[in-house]
């Protein structure tokens, strides 16, 4: 078998089997051997109870590991009969594929997987759910199915029920400004869950960019993005409460960013004849409820952050002089030395601080990915005043901030595609 | 006569349903007769079947075609005389053929001499055959068959001004089987038949001939009691004439009327005979496998009768509400195809005139366990008419020729019964048995050469079934196996090619022959048993360790 052959003899074999398929449900069990008989139990109800006629198949990219692979690959007759529906019986087989890619996998391949399998099942729709999120339903499987099985849409993007401190990145960062630049207001394009249709698939999997390391950190968006950007349909759909625990603005961050903005620059430098002409952004329709806000109490350590943001400035000093403008630089350094008390790090400094990354990011000024973990601190510094500000804000009075966040970004477009066209010279 | 003296001649029969009013008219008044059926069995024996189903020939008002019987020993004048039916059996008995009548037990006509005296006043000797009620409020629950036309179960009779409970049509009276002496007429009736010959009795109705306060009247164990006495007498006195239940229920509660072997002979398998259509349909093989995972095993003596279509419509009470609608949107989306809860077409339309869906079914049919069943007019593709009211679209004049109304009837077209099916596709001109038998490659020689290799193998009537598992849910695939006879029987369920590989490990070293062509495949191996099949194909494989 020649190196470059993505799917395997046996995969193959198993897909000649399956034939054409009306829905496909992929998802990697990498890691994931303890939540996948749940995920699997979820989607088999909802083929049960929502798609008794269609023809279905599970596409599971697992790492062969036995315990994973032999949940999934249990055929119908076991697992599906514990999981029957009182009443509602599925008329057809109910198909499971395994596609075992060897260790280290990615969401990259692991997707690359799922569209080939697509493809050639010529499945009408798709999703990709985690087999980790304990959010994950036979509603919310049907949700992201639904719009593209029967309105025809070609991108679900997920809605979630969420604390009002969980993500701040999307909050403040992802979603207005994907929102800004590609005109389109889709509130999730970073989640592991979402569904498109087979010509979405089609049209990602013969793209050639899956050897970059933007796709395979975070697919997602970038099928999103790719979507919002060939006039695909999209929309978003409620999927119910995100169980993603709160996360701590520590190290991990770091690694987070290079996977989201990472791909979000990626995205910008491969899509920019799109968004340079894209003028304003749009509502997307949307299935369920609205995007919904809790208000529990969070444990996030504000000192902490505060601190982190300082020092992290202050040691990043040289390389932020090579990636902001000065006058943004310079603006930073005055409120980095502002009492805590007293500092405050508003939108439109935010903004341009954000459209000086994209831009010295497209310039390739410094290397890329050192670029984007100089983000690191300015991001620490951004949640600090969010939180700071919005500590008794009610959730209607925070999705006021965030809208008028997103009119910010729309607003210092110009600016950023002014420093894009501008010619620059790097520094060897 | 050159029937064979075997006492389980049902097993291993291919039966072919007709009414004698649609087959052929030897008179030319516009309606079928049993002279002009006795003409035509030298074509029914060239098709390969071995045994007749007739409907209801008896006199009858005809208000539920022939279910109605007002006189239980005759022939209705319009089907000819008794001497006609007399000769008619001679002639099939010649030629191998056995036939099987009708009988409604559980009612008769309102115009039956029996109730006609039940009526004319409640102290009249008869009164006690047929069950009645000072009101309607007995047997509460017990549901309504014909739920298009009935209200009720009970209908108020103006005559004795009293309610009769009627599990039908309100003109057919329930017989009071509690009464002694109803059990001994009927089993006089049976008796008047198989003096003159007949084969056997399709029995129809039996689920409900006793009913009991708080209960549904259904598979009630007085019923069964009843069954046993009749098949008891039966074998005593006419050993090899045969039982046939119609009872629409689940094959869990069909099994019931099997007994120990000591009620019926034989069943109708109901549920089979949707889900043959929804798995061709769905292109998977699972609706069939589920129902015959849910058949119960039956006594050696036993048989399950199956079929595709029949005189009534496709019934649709034996699947799920969710395989209904499946069902009504795939094969019914006009309405008008409807009726109770079932579907009014025949074969062929149904199949949107598919040969190859056609064949397949078919080949399902002759291949599965059980005794199969041909409606007339199937084995050459009949259209229906949707627009004649009731069932009578499935039952129209059978057609012989391209002639005046195609064959089946001198008289002016406008004196039919029926009118015969006329539009371009399904049309006498285009669809008729005498140019089928012209054409090499008609359905008709098709059917013949499947009747014929499937007639060649006890395997098919009396063999055990055990299902391939492959991967290809598209590809239904069984092994009948029955003393040294080994058959291997493969089907692309889809409408296009398809691969599948068999595990046939245990039969290493067998030889599969091709049973239509005698063309030899390669040896079973300890590999996977690769076959490639085109749409809708099928295969039956005749194994031998050579």
């Amino acid at each position: 078998m020649a190196e470059d052959v993505l799917l395997s003899d046996d995969l193959l074999s198993q897909l000649m089997s399956v034939g054409e398929v009306d829905l496909l449900v992929g998802m990697s069990s990498h890691s994931a051997a303890n939540t996948v008989r749940q995920a699997l139990d979820a989607i088999e109800a909802s083929f049960q109870r929502n798609f008794v006629r269609q023809r279905v198949v599970i596409v599971n990219v697992g790492g062969g590991d036995k315990d994973e692979d032999g949940v999934v690959a249990q055929g119908p007759g076991n697992l599906a009969e514990k999981v029957r529906l009182p009443g509602i019986t599925s008329l057809r087989t109910s198909h499971r594929v395994t596609a075992n890619v060897s260790s280290p996998s990615s969401p990259g391949i692991a997707l690359r997987t799922i569209l080939a399998a697509a493809d050639l099942l010529r499945a009408r729709a798709c999703a990709v759910v985690s087999p980790a999120a304990s959010n994950l339903t036979p509603d919310s499987v049907a949700n992201l199915l639904r719009p593209i099985y029967r309105e025809k849409f070609d991108f679900v993007a997920p809605l979630y029920s969420r604390n009002k401190y969980q993500g701040l990145l999307a909050r403040n960062l992802l979603y207005p400004m994907s929102r800004a630049l590609f005109g389109c207001g889709i509130r999730e394009l970073f989640s592991d869950e979402w569904g498109f249709s087979g010509r979405l698939a089609a049209l990602c999997l013969n793209q050639d960019v899956w050897h970059e390391e933007a796709i395979q950190a975070r697919p997602e968006a970038w099928m999103g993005i790719s979507a919002i950007s060939s006039d695909f349909r999209c929309c978003q759909a409620f999927l119910g409460e995100k169980s993603q625990a709160t996360k701590g603005l520590g190290t991990d961050i770091v690694e987070v960013l290079r996977q989201t903005v990472g791909t979000l620059f990626w995205c910008l430098e491969a899509r920019q004849s799109w968004w340079l002409d894209c003028e304003r952004s749009q509502p997307v329709p949307t299935f369920g409820p609205a995007h919904e806000l809790t208000s529990d109490p969070t444990d996030l350590d504000r000192p902490r952050i505060f601190d982190m943001f300082r020092s992290g400035v202050t040691e990043l000093e040289p390389i932020l002089s090579s990636i902001l403008d000065p006058e943004t630089h310079s603006e930073i350094k005055s409120i980095v030395s502002l009492e805590e008390g007293k500092f405050r790090f508003k939108s439109d400094l935010w903004v341009r601080t954000l459209y000086d990354f994209a831009a010295s990011y497209h310039h390739a000024v410094i290397n890329r990915d050192h670029l984007v973990q100089a983000l690191a601190p300015l991001y620490r510094g951004m949640t600090y005043s969010f939180l700071v500000e919005h500590s008794d804000s009610s959730t209607a009075e925070m999705e006021a901030a965030s809208e008028m966040l997103c009119g910010e970004f729309e607003l210092q477009k110009p600016y950023l595609m002014e420093r894009w066209k501008a010619k620059v010279e790097v520094k060897s | 006569m050159r029937l064979q003296k075997d006492n389980l001649w049902y097993k291993d029969a291919v039966i072919y349903q007709l009414h004698v009013r649609t087959f052929c008219d030897s008179n030319a008044d516009g309606i079928g007769d049993f002279a002009g059926l006795t003409q035509r069995l030298d074509y029914l024996e060239e098709l390969g079947i071995t045994a007749i189903w007739l409907l209801p020939f008896y006199p009858s008002p005809l208000r539920d075609d022939g279910y109605d019987i007002a006189d239980y020993t005759s022939v209705h004048a319009s089907y000819g005389s008794l001497e006609d039916f007399k000769t008619f059996l001679a002639e099939a008995h010649r030629r191998g053929l056995r036939i099987i009548i009708e009988l409604v037990l559980n009612h008769t006509s309102d115009q039956h001499p029996w109730f006609k005296e039940a009526r004319s006043s409640r102290e009249n000797p008869r009164r006690d055959w047929y069950v009645w009620s000072e009101t309607d409020t007995g047997y509460q629950g017990v549901p309504i068959v014909f739920v298009d036309t009935e209200t009720s179960n009970w209908a108020w009779d103006p005559i004795s001004k009293s309610y009769y409970w009627h599990r039908f049509f309100s003109h057919q009276p329930d017989l009071n089987f509690d009464n002694p002496a109803v059990f001994e007429a009927v089993w006089d009736v049976m008796k008047f038949w198989l003096n003159l010959g007949v084969d056997g009795f399709r029995l129809d109705a039996v689920a409900y001939l006793v009913e009991r306060e708080g209960t549904l009247c259904e598979n009630l164990p007085e019923t069964h009691a009843i069954i046993r006495e009749l098949r008891k007498r039966l074998d005593l006195a006419y050993p090899g004439a045969m039982l046939l239940a119609e009872a629409n229920q689940w094959p869990s509660d069909v099994r019931a009327y099997f007994g120990d072997g000591d009620e019926f002979h034989a069943a109708f398998h109901f549920p089979l005979m949707p889900r043959m259509f929804m798995a061709v349909k769905l292109e998977d093989r699972k609706p069939i496998i589920e129902i015959l995972d849910q058949t119960p095993e039956i006594p050696d003596s036993c048989q399950w009768f199956i079929f595709l279509r029949n005189h009534d419509e496709l019934t649709l009470e034996m699947v799920t509400d969710v395989e209904r609608d499946y069902m009504y949107d795939e094969y019914a989306i006009d309405k008008t195809m409807r009726i109770n809860r079932g579907i009014r077409r025949r074969l062929a339309p149904m199949m949107d005139n598919d040969r190859r869906r056609i064949e397949l079914l078919n080949g399902l049919l002759m291949s599965m366990p059980g005794t199969p069943i041909v409606y007339y007019g199937d084995e050459i593709g009949m259209g229906d008419n949707i627009y004649l009211g009731d069932r009578n679209g499935v039952r129209t004049p059978m057609q012989w020729n391209s002639a005046l109304n195609a064959g089946f009837s001198w008289a002016d077209p406008e004196r039919l019964y029926a009118p015969v099916i006329s539009n371009a596709v399904y049309g006498y001109q285009a669809v008729n048995a005498d140019s089928q038998k012209r054409s090499e490659h008609s359905l008709l020689r098709w059917m013949r050469s499947l009747l014929q290799v499937r007639n060649a193998f006890q395997v098919f009537s009396r063999g055990t079934i055990q299902f391939f598992n492959p991967s290809n849910h598209r590809v239904l695939a069984y092994m009948r196996q029955f003393g040294e006879e080994t058959v291997l029987v493969v089907n692309n369920l889809s409408s296009s090619a398809q691969a599948v590989e068999l595990d046939v490990q245990r039969y290493k070293g067998y030889i599969p022959i091709e049973m239509f062509g005698r063309n030899l495949f390669p040896r079973f191996g300890n590999s996977p048993y690769l076959l490639t099949l085109g749409p809708y194909q099928f295969y039956w494989f005749q194994l031998r360790r050579i």
